[in-house]
């Protein structure tokens, strides 16, 4: 029964991978530390897989224990210095897609982002990834009104980094 | 004027070509990694401190300091407090593992935080209560002290000190007593708090987050 379950669970989280990653490089800032949290999310969803009934998407689950390990469960190890080459695996803006001032706006709104709190990341995230504000105020725990608000504080707080 | 996030989210969109591809294989190993995350320490650091206080007792100095009580005449008052310490304890522990249970990865992001601060507060409580056993402990050995009628002797220190005035000599016992009592409590209580608070920074300085947003 279990090496089933094991083949189901390994097979629809290598499909739904790029949700982890995103996460994982929204709240890290090397790579040692961004495969850590992949680590850490793969066993709390591993963990909490024999709860999943297949009632909801599983990405639309992942979505949730993802978060939750990047915002409560996981604990730094280290405090790490950003490295430059890693930034670029995941923030990589290809200059022929881009005139010079997006790319730029680009890179800022992405470091922005970086420098916001645990919570205001992963508002930034659900909206990144078209969540609707019900699916955020679910997943965070607070009102659908209160979500809106954040989000457009968050918005704020980007536009005066862009048009200093 | 455009919305910066609308931009924003179509370039994010078509990051997943960028993004790092594991194996079957590579994901299939990590399942069976161990957890570190926050709860699991919480939980082992819990475990210690709940024995801990226990395992002074088995310091062969420690068990000798017993025999004071009985010398004093502490006896019956002692065992009536260890029975009710041990209840109190046991439900502590009790408490501690019905909302360490309550934890779920599934909640959302305000409930697990609230629920693993729940679990941390029950320890906290728990600390609380043995650091005032220690001074209570400590406030008995003073009284203890107060109405003993031959302080010298209890301590062993017979000889040495036989020339002091033996009123003189309680005062002193019972002094010591309490600034070691003091000192020993708020010792341990600034170790525990140091290590209470950086264990959940990020967890308060979270739930602080979310909550606010609910004014």
């Amino acid at each position: 029964m279990n090496k089933e379950l094991e083949h189901r669970f390994v097979t629809e989280l290598e499909s739904n991978q790029n949700i982890v990653h995103k996460v994982c490089s929204l709240y890290t800032n090397d790579r040692d530390a961004h495969n850590d949290l992949f680590q850490e999310i793969t066993i709390q969803l591993w963990k909490a897989y024999p709860k999943f009934r297949g009632d909801a998407k599983f990405s639309t689950w992942m979505y949730r224990v993802a978060l939750n390990t990047a915002i409560t469960l996981y604990r730094k190890s280290k405090k790490r210095v950003q490295t430059q080459d890693y930034d670029s695996v995941i923030f990589k803006i290809k200059s022929d897609e881009y005139d010079d001032t997006e790319e730029k706006q680009l890179k800022l709104m992405y470091n922005a982002i970086k420098q916001l709190g645990d919570i205001d990341k992963a508002l930034v995230f659900l909206y990144l990834e078209d969540k609707d504000y019900a699916e955020i105020s679910e997943t965070l725990g607070i009102t659908e009104v209160n979500a809106r608000v954040k989000m457009n504080r968050v918005k704020n707080k980007l536009r005066t980094i862009l048009n200093p | 004027m455009v919305d910066e996030l609308e931009f924003l989210k179509k370039d994010w969109q078509k990051k997943d070509e960028h993004l790092p591809k594991l194996s079957f294989d590579e994901i299939y190993q990590m399942i069976w990694k161990k957890s570190s995350s926050i709860v699991k320490w919480i939980f082992y650091i819990s475990i210690i401190e709940f024995i801990l206080p226990h395992l002074l007792y088995l310091i062969p100095s420690m068990r000798n300091n017993l025999s004071i009580y009985s010398d004093l005449e502490l006896t019956n008052v002692i065992l009536g407090v260890s029975i009710l310490q041990y209840l109190v304890i046991f439900y502590f522990i009790y408490l501690f593992y019905k909302r360490y249970r309550e934890i779920s990865v599934l909640d959302n992001a305000k409930q697990l935080t609230s629920n693993i601060l729940k679990t941390r507060k029950t320890v906290k409580y728990y600390v609380l209560f043995s650091l005032s056993m220690v001074l209570l402990t400590f406030a008995m050995l003073i009284v203890g002290i107060y109405f003993s009628d031959n302080i010298a002797e209890t301590f062993e220190m017979g000889e040495k000190l036989s020339e002091t005035p033996p009123e003189k000599l309680k005062w002193i016992f019972m002094a010591s007593f309490a600034i070691v009592g003091v000192l020993f409590t708020v010792i341990l209580g600034g170790i525990y708090f140091l290590l209470y608070g950086l264990l959940t920074r990020k967890l308060r300085r979270n739930y602080h987050e979310l909550q606010k947003l609910e004014v």
